[in-house]
């Protein structure tokens, strides 16, 4: 009876082992590291836009064309990215595909969005060169002191971004006391005739540098640009924890010898050129139910006044009045490439402010996440308002739902639009 | 009335002599778990009700008392992220969205029960102090207390084992004494190196009922790191620390 009873038991403990081994399993194989990594994601992006058939940047886009009332528009992403480290050389690259098919047919694009050597001879020293993005700044959604990135859109913030040819560096030092971190970061940016041509003014040497400090556990940016493809511009960041669940974060960024080009009301276009300051502030806080909010308000030095916008409106009120008189589309075609150029970049004008509220979790549902997220132009004042959930349960896919409304009257922002409201499905798998 | 001063006396002496003793209890559970300094492998599953699980696995470094840093190996979909805390101070790097982020210890990096003190775990000494050890049958119990506002539960129950002086069960609680999570240390296993510790821990919370989470260890090192590891400027690098 007693070595059945012991023989039961040895059974029981041999079956819980094995359970206990397939239930939480790590094999040691899962640790250890391979000298190259490939990766990425696979999205599939299909979009409804609901258009304003009165707004000015419909009639620009489809003064020709009627499309109805809606249109679609399906959209593939590949991004593929690899490594490979041999002792203290690191070779990294980041290419991204995209594939759409619009209202005007299909069309892709390829770029290399980041390739770069990475030499790190020691943990305080790193040396990188080929293209790479930096990314400066503490905000959000905007940031005015990131001098040598392209500009990010609000809407995606968190999406990679292409960068630039550069050589880096960086040095980091550790100290105990108030001051607990100090590094540098110098960049080289040259701008010829095929390599970074979209920065600036070509057959030009740049300079960039970042001294980082985390001081009395605040950390703090000092940044400066200069060069012959842009104006000089100094800035500084910070970002500090207030309470573990409160964060505030700051730019501020001086560029110097601004040109700004704008258009009055008959396509004249003129220039002004003026020192001028941007400058963000933000704050972030997590409340006890777990809702994340983050608010901040940009001051854009470089953007369009309210007069400057509505001058490139009754431009093209004007221009399709012109078009649909005369057939001549002309005028058209000249607002239309000053709408790809700066009065279409990402918030444009002077005055604005970004909310964000999402909500981890809800009704304990696990990886599901609901977000409010608004854009107001303070100077129209008109803005966009975007509901989303989105649901990472599945391991390495994450689905999003987001739709978009945009709000404003007329020779707004927003409200000259070329669409009322945007639904999008967002299918993306990491592999 | 010489009986009762005398009394008095001892009692003033035992006390402060009980509370050091809590804390050397504390600290000694604190080497018992991890050398000062170390390296890491972990695996984090999330277990639903219904079964499915989502797993994840990090490699960690840490240095001295507030010095930590653990980054994403798996899945896909979090490779490259990693986290850094310097004392109070948390954050997280993403690699597309390219520089660090502010975060708190409250929230979690990686959804379900655990977040992200429990991922970036310092010394218990180094952000609790002894309120009071009690001893049943095999086992201590401390009552810990946070030493500031920004630690993520305000008071722990830390149960130990007598002879190993390693924690069985960990009870997390608000300052009104509300059930967070209740962590369970289990399997002890030889990692080699003097390093004997349990080997993977759960955790259960009323607020996610019906879910768990596991964490296992696994190739725990003791080994010695550059502060400037642990840095802002450091993070995308992380992944040079493995060999």
């Amino acid at each position: 009876m007693k070595k059945l009873l012991l023989y039961t038991l040895l059974l029981l403990f041999c079956l819980y082992s094995l359970v206990f081994a397939e239930e939480y399993k790590f094999e040691l194989s899962e640790t250890e590291k391979k000298p190259y990594q490939l990766g990425g994601y696979g999205e599939f992006r299909p979009v409804l836009f609901g258009l304003d058939r009165n707004a000015a940047l419909y009639k620009l886009k489809f003064y020709n064309r009627d499309e109805g009332r809606r249109i679609e528009e399906y959209n593939f992403r590949l991004q593929l990215e690899g490594s490979y480290e041999y002792g203290i050389a690191r070779i990294f690259g980041r290419v991204n595909g995209d594939l759409s098919h619009t209202y005007q047919g299909w069309s892709d694009e390829t770029s290399l969005y980041e390739g770069f050597l990475s030499l790190k001879p020691s943990n305080s020293f790193t040396l990188d060169m080929g293209k790479k993005t930096l990314k400066w700044g503490k905000g959000y959604a905007w940031n005015p002191v990131a001098f040598i990135d392209r500009p990010k859109d609000p809407d995606e913030p968190d999406l990679a971004l292409e960068g630039f040819w550069v050589l880096s560096a960086d040095f980091i030092q550790s100290f105990s006391g108030p001051l607990k971190t100090l590094s540098f970061t110098p960049v080289f940016l040259p701008v010829l005739e095929r390599i970074n041509d979209a920065f600036g003014t070509t057959e030009k040497a740049n300079l960039a540098a970042k001294l980082y400090l985390l001081l009395y556990d605040t950390d703090i940016d000092f940044i400066v640009f200069t060069g012959g493809s842009r104006s000089t511009r100094y800035g500084v960041d910070f970002s500090r924890n207030i309470t573990s669940n409160f964060e505030i974060h700051g730019e501020f960024a001086y560029i110097e010898d601004f040109q700004k080009r704008y258009i009055d009301s008959n396509g004249n276009i003129l220039s002004s050129t003026n020192d001028t300051v941007s400058y963000l502030l933000g704050v972030r806080y997590l409340s006890q139910r777990e809702t994340t909010y983050i608010l901040e308000y940009y001051r854009n030095g470089t953007g369009f006044t309210k007069g400057e916008f509505q001058y490139f409106y009754q431009f093209v009120d004007r221009a399709y009045d012109n078009y649909l008189a005369t057939g001549n589309d002309a005028p058209l075609g000249k607002a239309l490439n000053l709408s790809q150029g700066n009065y279409g970049r990402p918030n444009p004008m002077r005055n604005y402010l970004y909310l964000r509220i999402s909500q981890k979790e809800p009704l304990d549902i696990l990886y599901f996440t609901p977000s409010l997220t608004t854009i107001v132009n303070l100077n129209d004042p008109s803005f966009s308002i975007a509901p989303e959930v989105a649901y990472t349960g599945i391991t390495n896919l994450e689905l999003r739902l987001k739709a978009t409304f945009l709000v404003g009257g007329g020779e707004t922002e927003f409200g000259e639009k070329p669409n009322d409201y945007r639904i999008e499905l967002r299918a993306r798998y990491y592999f | 009335m010489k009986k009762f001063l005398l009394i008095f006396i001892v009692l003033i002496f035992a006390l402060p002599a009980y509370a050091l003793d809590g804390t050397q209890l504390l600290k000694q559970i604190d080497r018992n778990l991890n050398p000062e300094s170390f390296e890491m492998y972990r695996k984090l599953i999330n277990v639903e009700p219904d079964g499915r699980k989502k797993e994840f696995v990090l490699f960690s470094v840490k240095k001295g008392l507030d010095k930590i840093a653990a980054l994403f190996l798996e899945p896909a979909s979090e490779r490259g992220r990693s986290t850094l805390r310097l004392g109070d101070n948390m954050w997280l790097y993403i690699p597309n969205v390219g520089k660090p982020i502010r975060i708190t210890s409250l929230q979690s990096v990686i959804g379900g029960v655990f977040n992200n003190s429990d991922i970036l775990q310092l010394d218990y000494a180094a952000e609790y102090d002894v309120m009071k050890v009690e001893e049943t049958g095999n086992e201590y119990l401390l009552l810990l207390k946070a030493k500031t506002k920004t630690v993520a539960y305000d008071q722990l129950k830390l149960w130990a084992d007598k002879s190993k002086k390693l924690p069985t069960k960990i009870e997390c609680l608000t300052e009104a004494g509300m059930l967070i999570k209740t962590l369970y240390f289990k399997e002890v296993k030889d990692f080699g190196g003097g390093i004997v510790r349990p080997s993977y821990i759960e955790t259960d919370s009323p607020l996610y009922k019906n879910y768990k989470s596991v964490m296992i260890f696994a190739k725990i090192q003791k080994k010695d790191f550059k502060d400037e590891v642990f840095t802002l400027t450091f993070m995308p690098n992380i992944d040079s620390l493995r060999k």
